[in-house]
């Protein structure tokens, strides 16, 4: 398909999953504050802190609110707030841009499901959000998400287009993943006597389920909640879809089924790194993945994402024309 | 007896329905009679409600150019058709044949030995004054000699009923969507009547459309990839892009996909540089190539005008034609007919003064308040004044325009244009309207029956573009001779062309 309408699909994906997860961070946050029970807690600027740094907006945050990190001030920033690019509604509304230029390739429904939730979330504020409660407001936006992709996955034809959308999707999913972990490192750091009481498994619970992991971490069998079993299990289980692991070895089949029709581009830099990454989780320990620093490995896993994202922009959509293969 | 029609107010003007209060003209008394059928109004509001979902749920929109948000609009449409006669169509289809024969040899002559001008048939100044005229191609060798492909003619009746030429459209006429769109929801709407009426098709404009484009291919290319270039999804006419490139299953494209390596055309693929032979552009001269034209294009393709040069690639239509649209080169086309078919017009123009000429220019600074005058550049009804409608400071306005740049103006008689049953609020009340037909030049001219039918819907008004609140119509061109009662009694309508 043209470089041009791929990148477009591809963003749209890569927007729409980080709408999504951003606002599961916002859900997990929300979460461990009620869980700390302690109104000095639920106030004090580092039960907020933690995400502005995780979705690495931190400047801009500081730019836009100053040094005041409340509640109020995070939500708007992650949700409503359309100067931070990586918002819920910033996300969205690009999607749906990207989305109204590839209008031809998308069924009608496709477009219709996005065009309407944006139209409804571009009115949404904090007033909305505190008045249904966080739990409430965040499971409405990522349901309506849901059945765009619910739709999407019924109607999109498994050409290219579909492939630049997983591609995008799973991309960004890795990287979203990876974020979600470092909440909660951000959260333990001050407190590592914590670690193994009731409150730590109680917060490990709730990170699993910002990732709806719960059920799946249970009969997964890796037994009791504690810190090496859910890294584990969000970073290299090879079952649940929206695992590391999971989500890399997608990104590197769809980039397989995209070149599958070009013999010249069978070897190529983005699918390498895909399967290095891919076959790295397979083989690491998880045990000294945290005795060295989780923080430190998910800064590395992120850089490589972002190699992998560098490599599909050379490779199919900004590549320069006096090396690009001329099709017959 | 119909109700629809009793308050009905026939008007001075050339009415495309009735002969006289309450005598609908031949080719109009099925209607009529089917119309009488109907519970009064409300049965066709119904139908009109349908048809208007039908173009939401289908996406025909336009978006208007001075609203800043890109607002989508459905264009206006009515349901009662303009219904031509296969009489009245025939010398319709001569005339614009021989209209774009002329119009053809025009350019060729133009961009070539200019004998027309050494003749002094058409004065030198007028084509070089022209800002559509393109220096660089001069001397080119156009694919198969075709130097236009796609006129859109603009035609309309006077208060005699004489179909006369408004003006040719020979860069990027737009509208052919509408025609195709208005037609699916008339066969919903209205299905047995078009069967009964025996009504010819246009659906096969688009695989005309893609002949032609193929054909234009260079020789050596046994299959040619054919691209619809457009400005990009905030165009006013984006919808009629996509709509045309899905019609003929060939790509849609922004400059930004093409690239230009060696002089030959590719578009950026995601598995690499695919190439491209013919380009249905719909994009003006101006924006094609940055390095030739507007500098400042970012529409553009850069080396595009040289990979033309070429013969590597093809363009649909060619550079160059808008010099033979100028609203004041319009006036000389009899003459060109006269010139390289000499033949007489069979479609007559409308009475046309040039502000160049100091006898016209003393006329028409004079009588202005009566004219039509026109910018000979601009479309889509921007950059003109219809002075009977206009106020006297607007005149004095556009009067100083005229006497600072007279090369750019021509005034015309306000004309009273035909007009057409359409339905007005809850009412049925005569509309002004025009036609613009498709003319394909290919390997032989072909022209799609029928064309745009646009209506001017606000009370009164004679500006039918949708940019000015216009609305459109299906046009029904009828494959057989009407036969009725009406036509044994009254005896045979009379030939009006």
């Amino acid at each position: 398909m043209l470089s041009r309408v791929a990148n477009l699909v591809y963003w749209m994906a890569r927007q729409l999953e980080r709408a999504e997860n951003t606002a599961r961070i916002v859900d997990v946050n929300a979460q461990l504050v009620l869980d700390l029970q302690s109104r000095q807690a639920a106030d004090d600027p580092k039960s907020w802190e933690p995400l502005v740094f995780v979705a690495g907006n931190d400047e801009k945050f500081v730019e836009l609110y100053g040094e005041a990190v409340t509640e109020r001030n995070v939500v708007e920033f992650m949700l409503f707030d359309r100067r931070n690019p990586s918002s819920v509604i910033s996300c969205v509304s690009h999607a749906r841009e990207n989305a109204r230029c590839v209008r031809d390739l998308l069924a009608a429904e496709v477009w219709e499901t996005l065009n309407t939730f944006y139209l409804k979330l571009k009115d949404d504020d904090f007033a909305r959000y505190a008045q249904l409660g966080s739990s409430e407001y965040l499971n409405r936006v990522k349901a309506q998400i849901q059945l765009f992709y619910g739709v999407a996955e019924s109607m999109l034809p498994r050409g290219d287009e579909w492939w630049f959308f997983e591609l995008g999707r799973y991309l960004e999913r890795a990287d979203n993943t990876s974020r979600i972990l470092d909440v909660k490192y951000y959260m333990l750091l001050p407190d590592i006597a914590s670690v193994g009481t009731a409150l730590d498994m109680i917060q490990w619970g709730s990170v699993l389920r910002s990732c709806s992991a719960f059920e799946a971490f249970r009969r997964s069998r890796r037994g009791q909640l504690n810190l090496e079993r859910v890294v584990d299990f969000l970073l290299r289980d090879e079952l649940f879809p929206r695992s590391i692991l999971y989500s890399v070895a997608e990104v590197e089949q769809a980039l397989l089924r995209i070149v599958g029709h070009s013999e010249h581009l069978v070897d190529n830099p983005a699918s390498r790194l895909a399967a290095d990454l891919r076959s790295d989780l397979e083989s690491i320990a998880t045990s000294e993945i945290i005795t060295d620093g989780l923080h430190e490995y998910l800064d590395t896993i992120q850089a490589r994402i972002d190699g992998i994202h560098s490599a599909v922009q050379d490779t199919f959509i900004d590549y320069p024309t006096s090396r690009a293969k001329i099709l017959v | 007896m119909s109700d629809l029609f009793q308050s009905y107010d026939h008007g001075r003007f050339y009415d495309e329905m009735f002969a006289g209060p309450g005598q609908p003209r031949p080719h109009y008394q099925r209607l009529f009679d089917r119309f009488g059928q109907m519970d009064g109004i409300s049965n066709l509001l119904e139908r009109q409600r349908t048809a208007d979902q039908t173009f939401i749920n289908r996406g025909v929109t336009f978006t208007v150019y001075s609203d800043t948000a890109g607002t989508e609009k459905i264009f206006p449409f009515d349901l009662i058709p303009r219904i031509v006669p296969a009489h009245e169509w025939a010398v319709l289809e001569a005339g614009l044949t021989q209209r774009m024969q002329a119009l053809n040899l025009f350019l060729t002559d133009i961009y070539g030995e200019q004998r027309i001008l050494r003749e002094g048939v058409v004065p030198t100044e007028m084509v070089e004054t022209s800002k559509h005229f393109r220096r660089e191609m001069m001397g080119f060798a156009m694919p198969r000699g075709l130097f236009v492909h796609i006129n859109g003619t603009d035609l309309v009746r006077d208060v005699d009923g004489t179909y006369r030429v408004l003006e040719d459209n020979l860069r990027t006429p737009s509208g052919v969507s509408y025609v195709l769109e208005n037609r699916q929801v008339m066969k919903r709407v209205f299905p047995n009547m078009l069967r009964d009426y025996r009504v010819r098709p246009v659906e096969t404009y688009a695989n005309d459309l893609l002949n032609l484009l193929m054909h234009l291919a260079p020789s050596h290319v046994p299959e040619p990839t054919v691209v619809l270039l457009t400005p990009g999804v905030y165009n006013s006419a984006y919808f009629e892009h996509s709509f045309l490139a899905r019609q003929m299953g060939i790509e849609i494209v922004e400059g930004s996909d093409l690239v230009v390596e060696n002089d030959r055309v590719y578009m950026r693929r995601s598995e690499g540089l695919a190439p491209v032979h013919v380009i249905y552009r719909r994009l003006d001269d101006d924006f094609l190539d940055p390095t030739v034209f507007r500098p400042d294009s970012l529409l553009g393709v850069p080396g595009l005008v040289n990979a033309y040069r070429k013969g590597n690639v093809a363009l649909c239509n060619p550079i160059g034609t808008g010099v033979a649209d100028d609203k004041a080169m319009y006036y000389y086309v009899p003459r060109m007919i006269k010139f390289y078919l000499d033949q007489d017009p069979i479609l007559p123009n409308v009475e046309t003064y040039l502000s160049s000429d100091p006898k016209d220019l003393a006329y028409i600074l004079e009588h202005l308040p009566k004219l039509v005058a026109k910018s000979v550049n601009e479309a889509g009804g921007y950059g003109m004044l219809v002075g009977p409608h206009s106020t006297q400071a607007q005149i004095a306005e556009f009067r100083e325009k005229i006497i600072a740049n007279p090369r750019n103006f021509i005034a015309q008689p306000t004309l009273g244009i035909s007009r057409c049953p359409s339905v007005c609020g809850s009412a049925i009340e005569g509309r002004h309207i025009d036609l613009r037909p498709y003319i394909l030049n290919g390997e032989t001219i072909k022209i799609m029956p029928g064309g745009l039918t646009r209506v001017a819907l606000r009370k009164g008004s004679l500006v039918v573009n949708s940019s000015q609140g216009g609305g459109s119509k299906d046009t029904w061109v009828l494959a057989d001779e009407y036969q009725s009662q009406s036509q044994t009694q009254g005896g045979p309508e009379k030939l009006i062309v």
